[in-house]
């Protein structure tokens, strides 16, 4: 019994020296982690633009974005790249959050970030809150997209394809049909499956803009929601039955695109790249960064948003699926 | 004899569930380390910017650290108050009773609060900082628990001879207690950090962001961690599976290791305390 | 020191505190309905918690369904059964399935487990609240097992000797000591396990399909739900700070705070009363 209270009081490791220990591996982790990764910076620094060099702040300036998440990977994209680009200024700094269209808004408003990403312009209400604050939103065009309304391979397919006009879309996502032959007649004896996105949502925001508040519409309670395109693009494509909308970049060959016609009478038109930039595809949008009043030219912000405009950000956008912008937003 | 046979009949069945958890466990396992092909491993050391994983790691390392750094001292200190010199009564039942609740509080609650109190209330805004202190908040009650239990294990015949010998109590419990009680602390501490190591929820709102350039240089910045990009990536980027396998990877066997560990050291001591035998 | 004990408490009543206080906006606004309202829509400004309190407890009921006795199964197996050199190697394995993260067992069930139910229940999609469940089921039994456990071992040698010496086999001691013994202990391993599985959020987010309505018929566990803690997950980013629906998540955090404190201290109660029985 004594010999084991020797030996443990000879080891002396007292808690005090493990705690000291441990906050000794926080510091020398931090600065471990800065060596590295200064070190990798390093590595690939040699070569970088030398455009821009006359003025410096925003070189060692840093930027937060946040908000919409259908511009997210946009946005994720473009800061990866515009880092990329400037390897050496490691000062530089873009963060990119997430949140949603309505946190976007309210934190660019607030002045919490420097810009906020939007899938859809702001509400009256934000409006309003800007004005109160005396805040002036400045939209800046980024990509274009369109909500394409989908449907299983089961209803409807290349030889056998399904047209609609927006307020029969409205009505089927207003569950005002419960079967697809009461839809038109010739389309399965089958309920209707919907899929939607959640509220808040700017794709989901398009959509009803478009086919569901010209009537005001209200969203079925037996429509099933679902937080992400690619949340609904699988459950299209897995649901027998089912319609939903995605995003343009989200279509698959696993599911069937639905022509709209913006009234009965009006032609049938088949979302292509052409139709939605020339505005005749009824349900478009375009995906916005905002800022609190224009942003001073040359700064990071500033630079941020015409790098996203660029033929490479264009790029950026065009392969997450988005359509880029049309040439009189184009910065080349 | 019926009865022995029926019986071990019984004993059997009754291993089943014990063997579907096992292999819930195994496929588990298995599944993950099906994607050990799609990492490599200069990708651990290759910037976020040029696809890898290294700000992840590092800033999930910087989450854990500080957050050790909070509850540790904080979780041994009251850990030694609740064993060492409170008076058993009222108090002592109500603190016991806030330990049980706070360890059995969901993350997201956590979140929500480090959210509103911590950023918003303290102003911290979505900062290394503000993790800390939510994630420690998580660790606390196992770090109490934990030490307790390694304090309690400490015969009180040691206490009683340094006692004796004229130290007084703080002595005792700094010289004597805590040093035996010391590998069942760092234990603790070690499930601790398994335990918040791979938690979402808690930092969900409170210190990530999906990029942003290097590691904070201020507790005060936001960073990014492995747990919340694996979530942002699968539920709103939506990205295919084979390119998440990586995070769901390394972060996998990150916890497990300190878990494994931790268990690992606790049975060892539980066992091997030479004055329990 | 004093305090470090404290803050414990501390915390726990700021938590209250704070949450209460971003939550009464909506709870004023809709009093009771807030709790017993059926409809659960941002568009429309509607908070209305009950599809959603609904969802989590289906969940978690279903949950309790295969972890309540896979869990004591378990328990019973691995401390009275097996040999003491086995016992702690199985344990520990078990408590392992309790440490990995619950992202990874999203991860897992929407890339792995939800196609499989799918294709068994000929279900289109495999997010319901059956792979929820089993999700969950996995998550809770560690818990189940090693409370259980505990006080399975806590029963004094001397209660199974007796029996064993009546002439009683090893299983009529198992079922007519052990059991009826360690039954607090047992009621509040399930009870904690409750307390985990409701507050489980991102691995129920991932899997549990998100619809913020009360399946038809209520017990089909092949449609999907939103559980309480998913909501807050996915809508506290939507949600901008002041608004009614930033309120009305506090709210939902508020029901969940109160739903794991009940538990939580019924099942402290529970294992203490464990405790004073057996004269510990």
């Amino acid at each position: 019994m004594k010999r084991g209270m020797v030996v443990k009081a000879n080891k002396g490791i007292s808690t005090l020296t493990a705690m000291l220990g441990m906050i000794s591996f926080l510091i020398i982790g931090l600065v471990v982690g800065h060596y590295m990764s200064a070190f990798m910076q390093g590595e690939n620094g040699a070569s970088y633009p030398q455009e821009f060099e006359e003025d410096v702040a925003w070189r060692t300036s840093g930027i937060t974005i946040s908000g919409s998440t259908t511009v997210l990977p946009i946005a994720n994209a473009c800061a990866i790249a515009f880092m990329n680009k400037y390897p050496h200024l490691d000062r530089l700094k873009i963060t990119v959050q997430g949140g949603g269209t309505g946190v976007g808004y309210s934190q660019v408003i607030d002045g919490v970030v420097d810009i906020g990403m939007a899938s859809r312009e702001p509400k009256t209400t934000e409006i309003e809150n800007a004005r109160n604050k005396g805040v002036d939103l400045w939209l800046h065009p980024i990509a274009l997209d369109a909500v394409i309304v989908v449907v299983h391979p089961s209803v409807a397919n290349s030889s056998y394809p399904l047209s609609l006009t927006l307020q029969e879309v409205g009505k089927i996502f207003a569950g005002m049909y419960t079967y697809w032959d009461e839809v038109k007649p010739g389309l399965p004896h089958k309920e209707i499956e919907v899929f939607v996105r959640e509220p808040g949502s700017g794709t989901r925001g398009t959509f009803e803009e478009y086919t569901m508040h010209p009537w005001k519409y209200n969203v079925t309670a037996r429509a099933k929601v679902r937080g992400s395109n690619p949340d609904v693009k699988r459950s299209v494509e897995n649901t027998l039955y089912s319609i939903g909308y995605v995003s343009f970049g989200f279509v698959s060959e696993n599911m069937h695109v639905v022509a709209i016609a913006k009234e009965a009478g009006k032609p049938y038109v088949y979302p292509t790249i052409s139709s939605i930039a020339k505005g005749e595809y009824p349900i478009s949008r375009y995906l916005y960064l905002v800022t609190r009043g224009q942003p001073r030219s040359g700064t990071l912000s500033d630079r941020f948003i015409d790098f996203v405009r660029s033929r490479e950000g264009q790029q950026i956008v065009e392969a997450h699926g988005f359509l880029k912008l049309p040439y009189f937003y184009y910065t080349p | 004899m019926a009865g022995k046979i029926s019986e071990k009949v019984f004993f059997a069945i009754l291993g089943v569930p014990t063997i579907i958890c096992l292999a819930v466990f195994l496929w588990i396992t298995s599944i993950l380390l099906s994607g050990i092909g799609t990492l490599r491993l200069d990708l651990l050391t290759t910037s976020v910017l040029k696809g890898g994983f290294f700000e992840m790691i590092v800033g999930t390392a910087y989450l854990l650290l500080g957050a050790t750094g909070v509850a540790g001292p904080i979780g041994v200190f009251a850990a030694i108050y609740l064993t060492e010199y409170a008076r058993h009564g009222r108090l002592t039942r109500i603190i016991d009773q806030a330990i049980n609740n706070l360890a059995g509080m969901p993350s997201i609650i956590i979140g929500l609060f480090g959210y509103t109190f911590f950023c918003r209330q303290l102003g911290l805004g979505i900062s290394l900082a503000a993790g800390w202190l939510t994630l420690a908040l998580m660790m606390l009650p196992i770090v109490i628990r934990g030490t307790e239990e390694a304090i309690k294990m400490v015969p009180n015949t040691f206490k009683e001879a340094a006692l004796a010998l004229g130290a007084s109590k703080w002595e005792t419990t700094k010289s004597i207690t805590l040093p035996s009680a010391a590998p069942g602390i760092i234990t603790s501490v070690l499930l601790g950090i398994a335990r918040v190591a791979g938690e979402t929820a808690a930092i969900l709102f409170t210190a990530c962001v999906l990029v942003t350039r290097g590691l904070p240089k201020s507790p005060f910045e936001p960073v990014m961690a492995l747990a919340f990009n694996l979530f942002v990536k699968i539920v709103a980027l939506g990205e295919p599976p084979e390119k998440v396998f990586g995070i769901a990877l390394i972060l996998f066997l990150l916890v497990i290791s300190f878990a494994a560990v931790g268990i690992a050291l606790r049975i060892y001591y539980r066992r091997k305390q030479p004055w329990l035998r | 020191m004093l305090l470090c004990a404290l803050l414990s408490i501390i915390f726990l009543f700021l938590m209250l505190l704070f949450i209460a206080r971003e939550g009464m906006q909506a709870l004023l606004t809709f009093g009771m309905d807030f709790v017993t309202g059926h409809v659960w829509d941002t568009n429309l400004n509607l908070y209305g918690a009950l599809p959603l309190i609904y969802g989590s407890l289906m969940v978690v009921a279903g949950a309790l369904m295969v972890a309540v006795p896979l869990g004591v199964a378990t328990a019973i197996f691995v401390e009275e059964v097996l040999p003491f050199s086995l016992r702690d190697l199985i344990k520990s394995l078990i408590e392992l399935l309790a440490s990995i993260p619950s992202v990874i067992y999203g991860f897992i069930g929407v890339l792995f487990l939800a196609p499989r139910v799918a294709s068994i229940f000929g279900l289109s999609s495999g997010t319901v609240a059956l792979t929820a469940s089993l999700v969950l089921a996995v998550m809770t039994v560690p818990t189940i097992v090693s409370i259980s456990g505990e006080t399975i071992a806590a029963v004094p040698k001397e209660y199974k000797e007796a029996a064993l010496a009546l002439g009683a086999t090893k299983w009529q001691t198992v079922k007519d000591v052990v059991i009826p013994t360690a039954k607090s202990g047992i009621l509040a391993s399930v009870m904690l396990g409750f307390g985990r599985a409701i507050g489980e959020t991102v691995a129920v987010l991932m899997v549990a399909g998100n619809v913020a309505m009360i399946p038809t018929p209520p017990w089909n566990f092949l449609s999907p739900v939103y559980t309480l803690t998913a909501v807050i997950a996915m809508q506290m980013g939507e949600a901008a700070i002041g608004t009614l629906e930033y309120s009305a998540l506090f709210g939902l955090g508020l029901i969940l705070f109160i739903i794991t404190l009940i538990v939580n201290s019924l099942a402290d109660i529970l294992v203490k009363r464990g405790v004073k029985r057996l004269g510990g």
